[in-house]
C-alpha cells in the first residue's frame, strides 16, 4: 500500500497582497509505500513545504492529485491517520502542553487520552513541564512539543517539516530515536529536513525536489550510484611505495588512499598485495558521493 | 457538530487567558458592585418611598416602581447594547486572526476538521463568549435591582440576547475579513465600519430624503439597504418593558435580520477558507 501517491501536482502562487508569487510545484510525481521512512530535501525555495502542505489539504493544487494512506487529504478518516508537525508551529502561549494535547486528542478522537498525553509527554521529555505554559518554552522545547503532536493518536502517517530545528544534538538524537519507534510500530514517516545527514540515516528512500520538480528519487544505494572507489587508511610507517604499486592513491588532503574499481576481486587482491609487503590496514570504506554532492548536483546542472 | 463544539471550545479556552477578556470581566465586576453598594433606593410597597438615585432626590412624587426606574433601565439597556457591540467587536478583533496566524493555522488545518466547522467553531465560540459577558453584566444588574427594589424584571436580560443577535452581524464580517487579510486592525475595523453602516441604515427613511428623488436617492438606498438596522434593534432593546405596543413582528424581522446578515456574512468568509492557501 502506498502511503502517499501524487501525480501530476502543479502549484502557483498569485503575487497578491504581500505574497511572492511564482511556481512552486511543477507536475510532482511521487509515491512513498506505507511503513518506511522518507526524506524530501532541496534548496530553499525548491517547493518542499509546498508539498507538504498540498500532502495535507493546507495549500490547494492547481492540477493533479493526491491520495494519502487510500483516501483523500481533506477527508477526516484521512486526517484522523495522519499527524503533521509544520516547519513553524505557533501554539497558544497560555496554554499547558497538557491542555494542547488534549485538543489534538478531542478532534483526533482519542479514547485513553491521558495516558496518551502522558506517554507522548514523557517520550519528548517534557513530562516535568506539563503543567506549565508554553509561552514560558525555549524554541528546542516547543519543536519538541511538537513532535509530541504530531505523534499524538498513533498516526499511520506522520509528516514533519524540519522536525530538529532547534533541538539541541542530544535532543536529535532522541528524536531520532522516538521516529524510529514509530516506524517500527509500523507508521510511514515523511520528513522534510535540511540536515542531510540526519535525513541519510534515518530515511529508506530519499526525494530530490528542485524548481517544484522531483529530480531524483530512491534509496542512498540508489542514489549514489555504484561503488566504483573506495577508501582505505593505512598504519603510519606503512610502506607508501609498495602501497602505491598496488594502485592506490594517496589523497593529497588527507592521509586516506584512493582505489578506484567496480571489482571486489581487484580491491582484494591489491589489498592482499600490500598487507603482505607489510602494510597495516586500519580502515576501509566505499567513497560513496554525499547528499549535499548529489543535491548540489541537481540544482548544478538545472542552473 | 461535535468537532464545532470543539472549536468553539478551544476558542472560548483560549479567549478567557486574554488580557482583554480579563479587564472587560473586572469592569463589569465593577460597575455591578458600583450599583450593589452604592445605588441608594428605598422602596415600600412596590413604590419608591424617596426616589432617589444615587442619592439625589428626583422631586417627584410616589410612583410605581417600574415606572421611576424606567431611565435607569433604559440606560443599561443601551449602555449593554453598544458595550457589546464595541467592546465586542474590539475585543474579539484579533481572535480569528490569531488562530489563522501562520504556524497555527497550518497545524489546525492537519487536524480531522472540515475548514468551515473551523470558522463555524470560531464564530460560535466568539458568540457565547459574548453572550457569556452580557450576561453577566444583565443577570448582575437584574439581581441587584431585584433585591434592592423587589422590582423583577426580564427586560435586561432579554437586551442582552438581542445585543448577542445584533453582535452577530457586525462579528460575521469581521471573521470573513480576518479570513481574507489576517490582520486584528483590519478585522476591528470591519466591526467598526458595520457598527456605523448599521446605525446610517437605521435613519436610510430620514437621510434618503436628502438626496434628491431619483438615482442618487436610489443608490443611497440600495447601499443602506442590506444593512442590519441596529439603532432599531438597540430601541427594541432599550423600551422592552415599557413600549406601549411593542410590534413583535417587527422585532423578529429586526432580529432575524441581524442573524442573517452575520451569517451571510460567514458564509462568505467559509468560501473564502476554504479556497484559500495557508
Amino acid at each position: 500500500m502506498k502511503a502517499i501517491e501524487a501525480s501530476g501536482l502543479y502549484k502557483t502562487y498569485s503575487g497578491f497582497f504581500r505574497r511572492k508569487g511564482g511556481r512552486a510545484l511543477d507536475g510532482v510525481d511521487l509515491k512513498v509505500d506505507a511503513g518506511t521512512a522518507f526524506g524530501l530535501i532541496g534548496l530553499n525555495g525548491a517547493g518542499k513545504t509546498t508539498f507538504i502542505k498540498t500532502v495535507l489539504d493546507v495549500v490547494k493544487p492547481d492540477k493533479g492529485s493526491i491520495r494519502i494512506l487510500g483516501g483523500r487529504p481533506e477527508d477526516i478518516q484521512t486526517r484522523m491517520r495522519t499527524g503533521y508537525l509544520p516547519e513553524r508551529l505557533e501554539m497558544p502561549g497560555a496554554w499547558t502542553p497538557r491542555s494542547f494535547l488534549r485538543s489534538i486528542c478531542r478532534f483526533r478522537g482519542v479514547r485513553d487520552f491521558e495516558d496518551q498525553i502522558r506517554f507522548r509527554l514523557s517520550q519528548v521529555g517534557l513530562a516535568p513541564e506539563a503543567g506549565h505554559r508554553i509561552r514560558t518554552f525555549s524554541k528546542g522545547m516547543k519543536r519538541r512539543l511538537g513532535v509530541a503532536a504530531a505523534l499524538t493518536g498513533s498516526p499511520e502517517l506522520i509528516v514533519l517539516d524540519e522536525p530538529t530545528d532547534g533541538i539541541d544534538p542530544i535532543g536529535r538524537l532522541e528524536v531520532r530515536r522516538i521516529l524510529e519507534q514509530e516506524k517500527k510500530r509500523g507508521a510511514t514517516i515523511f520528513i522534510n529536513s535540511h540536515l542531510l545527514t540526519e535525513t541519510e540515516r534515518f530515511c529508506d528512500r530519499i526525494g530530490i525536489i528542485h524548481n517544484g520538480r522531483i529530480k531524483r528519487e530512491g534509496s542512498m544505494k540508489e542514489l549514489c550510484g555504484d561503488v566504483d572507489r573506495w577508501r582505505a587508511a593505512f598504519e603510519k610507517g606503512s610502506d607508501e611505495e609498495l602501497i602505491r604499486k598496488q594502485g592506490f592513491e594517496k589523497e593529497t588532503d588527507s592521509d586516506d588512499w584512493i582505489f578506484v574499481t567496480s571489482s571486489l576481486e581487484d580491491l582484494n587482491r591489491a589489498l592482499d598485495s600490500a598487507r603482505a609487503g607489510g602494510a597495516l590496514l586500519s580502515g576501509l570504506r566505499p567513497d560513496l558521493k554525499q547528499l549535499d554532492e548529489i543535491l548540489a548536483e541537481v540544482a548544478g546542472g538545472e542552473e | 457538530m461535535k468537532r464545532i463544539s470543539f472549536a468553539a471550545f478551544d476558542l472560548l479556552k483560549e479567549a478567557v487567558a486574554r488580557k482583554w477578556i480579563v479587564a472587560v470581566s473586572v469592569l463589569i465586576t465593577l460597575m455591578l458592585l458600583t450599583l450593589a453598594f452604592f445605588l441608594r433606593l428605598d422602596v415600600v410597597d412596590g413604590a419608591l418611598a424617596a426616589s432617589r438615585f444615587f442619592g439625589r432626590d428626583m422631586g417627584s412624587d410616589i410612583r410605581a416602581v417600574d415606572i421611576e426606574l424606567k431611565p435607569l433601565f433604559q440606560a443599561a439597556g443601551g449602555l449593554l447594547f453598544y458595550s457589546c457591540l464595541i467592546l465586542g467587536a474590539f475585543i474579539t478583533a484579533d481572535f480569528a486572526p490569531g488562530l489563522l496566524s501562520p504556524g497555527r493555522i497550518e497545524h489546525t488545518l492537519s487536524l480531522p476538521v472540515k475548514r468551515w466547522e473551523l470558522l463555524t467553531g470560531m464564530f460560535s465560540g466568539v458568540l457565547i463568549l459574548v453572550l457569556l459577558g452580557c450576561m453577566y453584566a444583565a443577570g448582575g444588574f437584574t439581581v441587584i435591582l431585584g433585591i434592592k427594589t423587589g422590582y423583577w424584571t426580564s427586560a435586561p436580560v432579554v437586551t442582552g440576547l438581542l445585543a448577542v443577535a445584533a453582535f452577530c452581524a457586525v462579528y460575521g464580517p469581521m471573521l470573513a475579513v480576518a479570513v481574507f487579510f489576517r490582520s486584528s486592525a483590519v478585522s476591528g475595523a470591519a466591526g467598526g465600519l458595520i457598527i456605523s453602516l448599521g446605525i446610517m441604515a437605521s435613519y436610510r427613511a430620514e437621510m434618503a430624503g436628502m438626496f434628491q428623488p431619483g438615482t442618487g436617492r436610489w443608490i443611497f438606498e440600495i447601499l443602506t439597504a442590506p444593512f442590519p438596522r441596529i439603532v432599531k434593534l438597540s430601541t427594541f432593546a432599550m423600551n422592552l418593558d415599557y413600549a406601549v405596543s411593542t410590534d413583535w413582528l417587527e422585532l423578529v424581522r429586526l432580529i432575524a435580520g441581524h442573524i442573517l446578515f452575520g451569517s451571510a456574512a460567514l458564509i462568505v468568509g467559509i468560501l473564502g477558507f476554504d479556497k484559500k492557501d495557508f
